[in-house]
């Protein structure tokens, strides 16, 4: 067994990579994210499993791809810069399905920005970034525990669902560190994928099942099949036909959006009496939860509600909190992202209130606090019935 | 005018064919005699047609040598042998060397696509009145240890019908040949005697030929109209011209019967729209 | 005879996409025969491949095929041999998918010495998207996109491949079907990186935009402009100086296997260091 130990967020990430049978990364050094790359870099070889360092993001991911073809379960990491080069290959393993997880470590963008800053900024382009119409599993731990659990969560839920995961955090929680107690890397060894078994002789290699998942064969298992990042029908081959291209598309968003209680997760806090929500995800949500615990000392009904999964959005459980607050204040390090997505789901429940704050620092408690006092001093005229328009709580 | 001899020495580059006529020349003139060479050598790498044409006798006029009418044939080759046989006067004398060395020219068959190298059937030479002294040169020479002198041993065999004396051969010889060489070349020129005083009594000597030589082959070219885009690289490139485009330009055979079988329009189709395939051909049509 | 083929293609996908004489089909030929003259087995194969006429070939042949992004393929045939190393990769490229967007990934994969073989079809133009300018178009030819002549040098793709550390460089013309197959077979045996470039023709954009015929004529005209390295070694000029002028057709390219040298695999080198270093 291991022992309790100050651990770095993004040593916690490849540790839980390895626990989950990850056994192959390739990758290009980004700050702040390399320390992922260096730690799988010293552990794979020692587990049976393969670290490439590749010329680019692009090739990172496509190797991460060409591996997970071939049976090995495969991760990436990287940031905001890397991350862009990277869309065109999420798009790739979301319409192939091919398993794969992709950590970004966010920093402050536009472009290359503040490097060693963190932001969320990535938020949207996680979930929209590469072109087309494709679902996305995004991921966004808030403590190094987390970190570790999450990327294990990555893992399962990529095999699951046979589709690109997307672990978001940004650069404090990569490099902060925190006591952990890390399983011991001990009698790991070779992993592969398991090939399904009893193969019908009909086999068509992209005929889902009712779940919507279909089973994937690992290449030079003796199945000869054909993968391809055209629109394909059952067969795997490319496809014109409008009914096969609408029904791709959509098993790929239901394959995700049916299966929901599987992935969407939430975690409330003091949100039973409360008037004004926090709504935050990431280390922004500890600042949050700071801030809460404080605003009750002073007398104010504050919950939180963090998410740990943005995509798919928690669309329920914020209208649920819309539902019984007056307003929710969505605190996050860009200026103004999720918050477009807690206003819809609050569908003029509640008003809905941006925290935001782009200078490459953390948010502080304190701001989060002052925000949320403003809102419990002066409700709003108009009483809960109405959503206000977004406006900037600080 | 005394009597000329005619001496016709042929061979494929390599094989020291000039070098032969050299040395059988310088025989001549210690002898005395006029000589007259004319030789082609043209196709200087290895495997090329080579051949000399070599008169001698008190008074020589013309270098060539008519059809009918050489004297002796000296072959390093067999299929060169048969090649030059119409130049040999009836009962002429063919001293050839019998180990397989193909030359290009015996390289393939278009018709049966395999190699066209005649049967080494030496008692069907001497149906033509010919004598012949036949002999694994080649192999003698390899086993005196150097392949080249194969030349020399055939002259050897050839002295012995010759008006020349010995001393008159291998002081001819040893001041050609290249000084390093002299003692091998003089082995090989007495092998080379001794081996006549054998008088070539075997028939024959083994041959490995091809079953199917000058058996005729049949091909048919199967077409899948539906991959065929026309694009008309079959029909411009066949060298029999077998194909054509059809009014919906599509490639269609036209005379089966000159396909080769060269497979050229399969290799280069960019549709794998065309076969070759070998049809058997029945026994007695091979015969009939 | 010579082998047909015909059994490695998927025939319900069939007749392929591209245009009539395009000499890409010719190059899947002598690679299938050159599959079969190795006796690999299908179920083991792997052909990867980009974006672009050439990428598409893959979908018609019977064996593990994955078609990737554009420009990419080398980098996802990089994960799978090192996932699989028992695999054999090939990897089908074309000029501009191989050498344009994907340039980096080609001299990379070069470098590292894995075991892939890299086909790369050379047409001189971008033709899936309608011929445009590629980075192998000859100065002066005419694309859509270059409607005055090009104006830039091309690469020598085999230069490049030399000089990126590839261990294996050949090239060969599609109108040289079974020299290319020989080339290709070698390159399939050979442990590392292979590189055969395949010059080929569009007839459809860059013969009709130059005025160079149709597939037959531009074959042809491929053959007679272009010089056998071992021709010119028997000539015994040991010094070759490529030609000055270049015209839309006139490709001052050598063929033949320009390089070949042993260095150690990347993909062995990879598995070797993982068994020394795991934990018992």
């Amino acid at each position: 067994m291991g022992r309790v130990r100050l651990v770095r967020g993004n040593v916690a990430c490849a540790r839980a990579a390895i626990a989950a049978g990850c056994r192959f990364y390739a990758g290009y050094p980004i700050t702040p994210s390399s320390e992922i790359a260096e730690e799988m870099a010293a552990l794979l070889p020692k587990v049976g499993g393969v670290f490439v360092q590749m010329e680019d993001e692009i090739a990172s991911l496509a190797a991460c791809i060409g591996a997970s073809i071939g049976g090995l379960l495969a991760m990436t990491a990287t940031s905001g810069p890397g991350f862009s080069l990277m869309q065109e290959h999420l798009g790739f393993a979301a319409l192939a399905e091919i398993p794969c997880v992709v950590v970004d470590v966010m920093r402050l963008g536009p472009s290359t920005g503040l490097p060693t800053a963190p932001s969320q900024g990535d938020v949207y382009q996680a979930r929209w970034g590469t072109h087309g119409d494709r679902p996305s599993i995004v991921l966004a731990p808030a403590s190094v525990r987390e970190v570790y659990d999450l990327t294990i969560r990555a893992f399962q839920l990529s095999e699951r669902f046979r589709t690109p995961v997307i672990l978001l955090y940004d650069e404090v929680v990569g490099h902060m560190m925190e006591p952990m107690e890390l399983p011991s890397l001990e009698g790991m060894g070779p992993v592969r994928r398991a090939n399904p078994v009893d193969l019908p002789k009909d086999y068509l290699p992209y005929a889902a099942d009712e779940d919507g998942v279909p089973p994937l064969v690992s290449f030079g298992s003796g199945v000869r099949y054909h993968i391809t990042g055209l629109i394909h029908d059952e067969s795997g081959f490319p496809t014109q036909d409008p009914a096969k291209v609408s029904s791709l598309l959509r098993r790929l968003h239901e394959k995700i959006s049916r299966n929901l209680h599987e992935i969407v997760s939430v975690e409330p806090f003091l949100l039973e009496d409360a008037e004004v929500a926090v709504f935050a995800y990431g280390i922004v949500a500890r600042a949050a939860r700071e801030a809460v615990q404080e605003a009750r000392a002073r007398g104010m009904r504050v919950g939180l509600l963090r998410s740990s999964v943005l995509w798919p959005f928690p669309e329920d459980a914020v209208r649920e909190v819309a539902r019984t607050v007056r307003a929710i204040v969505v605190a996050e390090m860009n200026l103004g992202q999720m918050v477009y997505e807690v206003e819809r789901a609050a569908g003029g429940r509640a008003e809905v209130v941006g925290c935001f704050q782009v200078d490459g620092r953390p948010i502080s408690p304190e701001t989060i606090l002052d925000a949320v006092s403003t809102l419990c001093a002066h409700p709003s005229p108009s009483g809960k019935s109405k959503g206000g328009r977004l406006k900037e709580g600080n | 005018m005394g009597e000329v001899r005619n001496l016709l020495i042929v061979g494929v580059g390599g094989q020291g064919v000039v070098l032969a006529s050299d040395i059988v020349a310088a025989v001549c003139l210690r002898h005395g005699y006029d000589v007259k060479k004319s030789e082609v050598h043209g196709m200087a790498q290895r495997g090329g047609v080579v051949y000399s044409h070599l008169r001698y006798g008190p008074n020589v006029h013309s270098p060539l040598i008519e059809r009918g009418r050489a004297d002796a044939l000296l072959a390093l080759e067999w299929s060169e042998a048969l090649r030059w046989l119409p130049y040999l006067r009836p009962g002429g004398v063919l001293v050839v060397d019998m180990v397989r060395s193909i030359p290009p020219i015996a390289l393939r068959d278009r018709m049966t696509w395999k190699s066209a190298y005649p049967p080494m059937d030496v008692d069907q030479v001497r149906a033509l009145q010919v004598e012949v002294c036949a002999c694994n040169a080649g192999q003698l020479a390899e086993e005196l240890g150097n392949r080249k002198v194969a030349n020399t041993i055939l002259l050897g065999i050839l002295s012995n019908l010759l008006e020349f004396s010995q001393e008159e051969w291998e002081e001819a010889l040893s001041a050609v040949v290249p000084p390093h060489t002299v003692d091998i070349n003089l082995q090989a020129f007495r092998l080379g005697r001794s081996v006549h005083a054998e008088r070539f009594t075997a028939g024959g000597i083994p041959v490995d030929l091809p079953p199917t030589y000058g058996v005729p082959r049949r091909f048919r070219v199967e077409i899948v109209e539906a991959w065929c885009k026309g694009c008309g690289i079959c029909v411009r490139l066949c060298p029999e011209e077998c194909l054509r485009l059809d009014s919906r330009e599509r490639a269609k055979v036209g005379d089966p019967g000159r396909c080769t079988g060269c497979q050229i329009c399969q290799l280069l189709c960019p549709d794998f729209a065309i076969a070759v395939h070998e049809e058997q051909v029945e026994e007695a049509s091979i015969r009939g | 005879m010579i082998p047909d083929v015909r059994t490695y293609l998927r025939p319900a996908r069939m007749p392929h996409i591209l245009c009539p004489g395009c000499g890409h089909g010719i190059v899947l030929g002598a690679l299938l025969r050159a599959f079969h003259r190795l006796r690999l087995n299908p179920d083991q194969i792997a052909l990867v491949a980009g974006i672009g006429c050439s990428s598409r070939l893959v979908g018609y042949v019977d064996v593990c095929t994955l078609h990737t992004t554009h420009g990419r393929a080398l980098a996802f045939a990089t994960g799978l041999k090192l996932a699989r190393p028992e695999l054999t990769v090939v990897v089908l490229t074309g000029d501009g998918d191989g050498l344009g967007i994907g340039g980096n990934h080609l001299i990379h994969a070069a470098r590292r010495n894995i075991d892939l073989t890299c086909i790369l079809f050379n047409n001189a133009v971008y033709g899936m998207t309608g011929g445009q300018l590629a980075p192998t178009t000859p100065q002066e030819g005419v694309a859509s996109t270059a409607p005055y002549g090009n104006i830039e040098p091309p690469f020598d793709s085999c230069k490049l491949m030399m000089g990126a550390g590839a261990t294996f460089v050949a090239r060969g013309l599609a109108y040289e079907p079974l020299a290319l197959e020989e080339m290709i077979a070698r390159g399939l045996v050979h442990r590392g990186f292979s590189f055969i470039e395949v010059i080929t023709d569009c007839p459809e954009y860059y013969g009709r935009y130059n005025q160079l015929g149709k597939g037959p004529e531009m074959l042809m005209s491929q053959k007679r402009r272009t010089m056998d390295i071992m021709e010119i070694l028997a000539t015994k000029r040991f010094v070759v100086r490529d030609r000055p002028e270049v015209r839309a057709w006139n490709l001052p390219y050598r063929l033949g296997i320009l390089h070949e040298e042993e260095r150690p695999e990347f993909s062995q080198v990879c598995w070797q260091m993982v068994a020394g270093r795991e934990m018992v």
